[in-house]
């Protein structure tokens, strides 16, 4: 006979989800198509997974470790298991909160701190107290975000853009939208960055450029965000580029932001014929490199990339377009080591080359 | 339970072996209520890694439970010895695929719904249709003998078993059963093994029928203001000589729950039915959809609704098929548990069964929602309730004990597709005790010293609420 004991709860960032973690009937309808499941194959680094070690260190069954906090950190944020789950559980927010409950307890990865620290010291994830905003004034409030402030001529470009498409972006000198924090699980760290944000970037309505940025700058600065695809599709002309493409869906952008229309429209309008992936739009697969896992995970997250690479293959078509500066670059090199090692050949690029050569097509026409 | 990991991982590599505490905790339990740590999770990638790990296990009396997605909701793969977990996810090769033969054979980590997709370019499905189907395995579903929405017309996995190859307790490597739908060569013993929830061997071939994808279908779907006319309209259904591909119901609970969670907008009655007919020629499936909807009005059925249309059937089904989850939306502070999650009777105590259920609810201050595949007599339900209440588990047990006496006393039996585990242990033995010690005889025949899952179906223990800890903050 054995007796169930009732236990104090060991987490006070876990107690609010108690109920959540109880509603999870752990029916295992998130490992469908979770990316890390399907290279790693242990129930653990599924989605159920995860809750239950969560739910272990709220009850205080599971100590915190560096193993529960390597398998917690496992996960790249796809929000596919969040789609899938019938009981419709905040799963990110628990993860969030076990990956807080484990930083606490001293489990936060040097990779992941010195992320952290950057941001505390230079406002960006790269700690370059050099990195430059090309600020202006307009009339749109415009939020770069870091992976596009690191790429000055792909934000120069988009900037372009919308100056030629009529909207005149204000760019003010800003720091990190947070999301790097609260995703690893520098919680605390968050809560005061909030308030530099806010005086940094005071506005209640913008255009962001990344699509993480775009969700978090809506759920966690609670700011009426779009992404600028939104923009740009209300004004961009037609033209002939004459590509055939494939579009591969960033996660926030078609699970986060629900954005799944507007690039193909765009492209169509520009010419360009898609050949649809086999998972793709609402059910895209994950490129392998957000929640942090391309820092901690790099061999996970290139396997889980070189397959998105061999869907693109099975295209038939030579280039993949997609809308987020993290895709574009993980994708990129799951492409070139496919091609080197296989021989197979497929171009990545992001969306805004494709626009701007659409937008010189259409002035020379 | 001192268990010998080096050797363990020497027979399938270390990376396919664990004994952190985080994974077994993890493995510790699956869809039902209970939880309990084992020693070692293995993953194992061929049958020689199996044959091996038997020997040992046998040898040395370490419990041996075998597990596909854990999706099982009756604690079938909760090791309540410990032990060694086998994971077959690993296991996942389709190895043949013949079409000729209307059969293909497949490992047992191959995930339903994946063996479906493969087999779709051939015009073949493999028709079992769990609503798990997206996660759950092939062995899993051997070892449940699971079944779906379809099995009204195509019955359950033991139906589409045609042999397998397991591996015994002793490690020996046995093939049962054939490649032909007809053998009345001696015992059928890879029958057996359906159904025999990893107590008798373990699978690692299974050889599958295989049934042509209907060209035609067609969906209905009807609502009941009365359980008892639903209840007539699927008896009278199945007696009138038309073989539908489906015929599911929904209670009002459930209705409530799917509305809640995924916002589908179902109307507020009594009862909904879904109905569907496939066949390869159309004027018959559209004379067999017409029939039943005739059957429908009959039984004053409302907003009949009949489709062709592939998209409004996905969206009519779509409610159905998140059903089990969605009832922890039902009402806050209640969660979904998988308690007298099914069980199975004759087609004409359906609505009696269900409105029997309903009472058994309300006398034991609980929350029971009744649905499923009624067109083979399966009715699924699961008790709602507060988790976290010592009252609601005692209330839980009794409700549970009522449900299954009720369910015998009009013929019917404990579990149609989930199986026994030993969730419903007690009521199980109860319904067999006729049988339970042929049952024993030969588990141990095959097993004698009980290695393979043991202290489950006619052995399980005595009380399901104390059998193990349960996964929730109680105190019982």
């Amino acid at each position: 006979m054995a007796k169930n004991t009732k236990k104090t709860s060991k987490s006070k960032r876990l107690q609010e989800y108690e109920k959540q973690m109880n509603m999870c009937i752990r029916c295992a309808y998130c490992f469908e198509k979770c990316p890390v499941i399907k290279e790693v194959q242990w129930d653990t680094d599924g989605a159920r997974g995860k809750i239950i070690m969560s739910y272990g260190l709220l009850t205080g069954d599971l100590k915190p470790s560096q193993y529960i906090a390597d398998k917690l950190f496992r996960c790249t944020y796809c929000r596919d298991c969040m789609d899938r789950c019938p009981s419709n559980l905040e799963i990110l927010e628990i993860f969030t909160n076990a990956r807080t409950e484990l930083v606490d307890a001293g489990f936060a990865s040097d990779t992941h701190k010195y992320i952290i620290n950057n941001i505390k010291k230079t406002g960006n994830i790269y700690g370059d107290t050099e990195v430059i905003t090309p600020e202006q004034k307009g009339k749109i409030p415009l939020f770069i975000g870091c992976q596009y402030l690191g790429r000055p001529n792909k934000t120069k470009k988009y900037i372009k853009i919308l100056e030629k498409l009529g909207i005149q972006p204000t760019v003010v000198k800003e720091i990190c939208c947070g999301f790097p924090m609260e995703v690893l699980g520098f919680k605390d760290e968050y809560e005061k960055h909030k308030i530099d944000f806010k005086k940094q970037f005071p506005y209640n309505d913008a255009i962001a450029l990344c699509p993480t940025c775009t969700v978090f700058l809506k759920e966690g600065h609670k700011i009426k965000a779009k992404h600028v695809l939104q923009v740009i599709l209300e004004k961009i002309p037609k033209a002939n580029l004459g590509l055939k493409v494939t579009f591969h869906d960033p996660c926030d952008f078609s699970r986060g932001l629900k954005i799944i229309d507007e690039p193909r429209k765009i492209l169509e309008k520009l010419g360009v014929e898609i050949v649809e992936m086999k998972n793709n739009k609402e059910n895209s697969r994950c490129c392998g490199g957000g929640g942090g896992i391309l820092m901690t995970d790099q061999e996970l997250s290139n396997d889980i990339a070189k397959k998105r690479i061999h869907e693109a293959l099975e295209t038939g078509v030579d280039m993949l377009v997609t809308s987020c500066p993290t895709c574009e670059s993980t994708l990129k090199k799951a492409a070139q080591e496919i091609s080197e090692k296989e021989g197979k050949t497929i171009t990545v690029r992001n969306i805004e080359d494709i626009i701007w050569r659409g937008l010189k097509d259409a002035e020379n026409s | 339970m001192k268990i010998d990991i080096k050797l363990l991982k020497e027979i399938v590599d270390e990376e396919n072996v664990t004994d952190n505490i985080a994974d077994l905790y993890v493995y510790s339990s699956d869809a039902s209520v209970h939880t309990k740590l084992p020693d070692v999770v293995i993953r194992p990638r061929k049958t020689e890694e199996i044959q091996k790990i038997l020997k040992y296990a046998n040898k040395n009396k370490i419990p041996v439970v075998t597990r596909g997605a854990g999706s099982g909701m009756s604690g079938q793969t909760v090791p309540i010895d410990g032990g060694i977990v086998l994971d077959m996810k690993k296991m996942d090769k389709i190895i043949k695929i013949s079409p000729e033969d209307v059969l293909c054979k497949v490992e047992p980590g191959v995930i339903n719904d994946e063996l479906n997709r493969v087999l779709k370019p051939y015009g073949f499905f493999f028709p079992p249709t769990p609503s798990s189907g997206k996660i759950c395995t092939i062995g899993g579903m051997i070892g449940t003998n699971a079944s779906g929405n379809r099995s009204v017309k195509y019955g359950a996995t033991r139906d589409a078993v045609l042999g397998m190859k397991v591996v015994l307790a002793n490690g020996d490597l046995v093939t049962l059963g054939s490649n032909t739908k007809v053998d009345s060569s001696g015992y059928q013993l890879a029958k057996l093994m359906v159904g025999s929830e990893g107590t008798l061997g373990v699978v690692v071939e299974a050889t599958l029928q295989i049934s042509p994808i209907p060209k035609h279908r067609a969906m209905g779907v009807a609502n009941f203001a009365t359980l008892q006319d639903a209840g007539k309209m699927i008896s009278e259904t199945i007696a009138s000589g038309i073989t539908p591909s489906m015929l599911e119901l929904m209670d009002k609970i459930a209705i409530t729950a799917v509305n809640n969670a995924q916002k589908l907008g179902l109307p507020n009655v009594a009862a909904i039915v879904i109905f569907e007919c496939n066949g390869m020629v159309k004027e018959a499936v559209e004379y067999d959809i017409n029939q039943i909807k005739k059957v429908c009005k009959k039984n004053n059925g409302t907003g009949i609704k009949v489709t062709h249309d592939e998209d409004e059937m996905t969206k009519i089904y779509t409610g159905r098929k998140k059903l089990f989850p969605s009832l922890s939306s039902y009402k806050d502070g209640l969660f979904t548990t998988a308690l007298a999650d099914d069980m199975a009777v004759p087609m004409s105590k359906i609505a009696d069964t269900v409105q029997k259920i309903h009472e058994i609810a309300k006398n034991n201050h609980l929350v029971m929602s009744a649905y499923g595949h009624c067109g083979s007599g399966l009715i699924h339900t699961k008790i709602l309730m507060d988790t976290n209440k010592k009252s609601q588990w005692q209330d839980a047990k009794k409700a549970v004990k009522q449900v299954y006496d009720y369910v015998h006393s009009i013929g019917g039996t404990t579990s149609g597709e989930h199986g026994i585990g030993f969730s419903k242990g007690p009521s199980f033995k109860e319904e067999k005790k006729d049988s339970l010690e042929m049952m024993k005889s030969i588990k141990h025949a095959l097993d004698p010293n009980n290695i393979l899952n043991p202290h489950k179906l006619m052995d399980s223990p005595d009380d399901w609420l104390t059998a193990t800890p349960l996964r929730y903050q109680v105190d019982i």
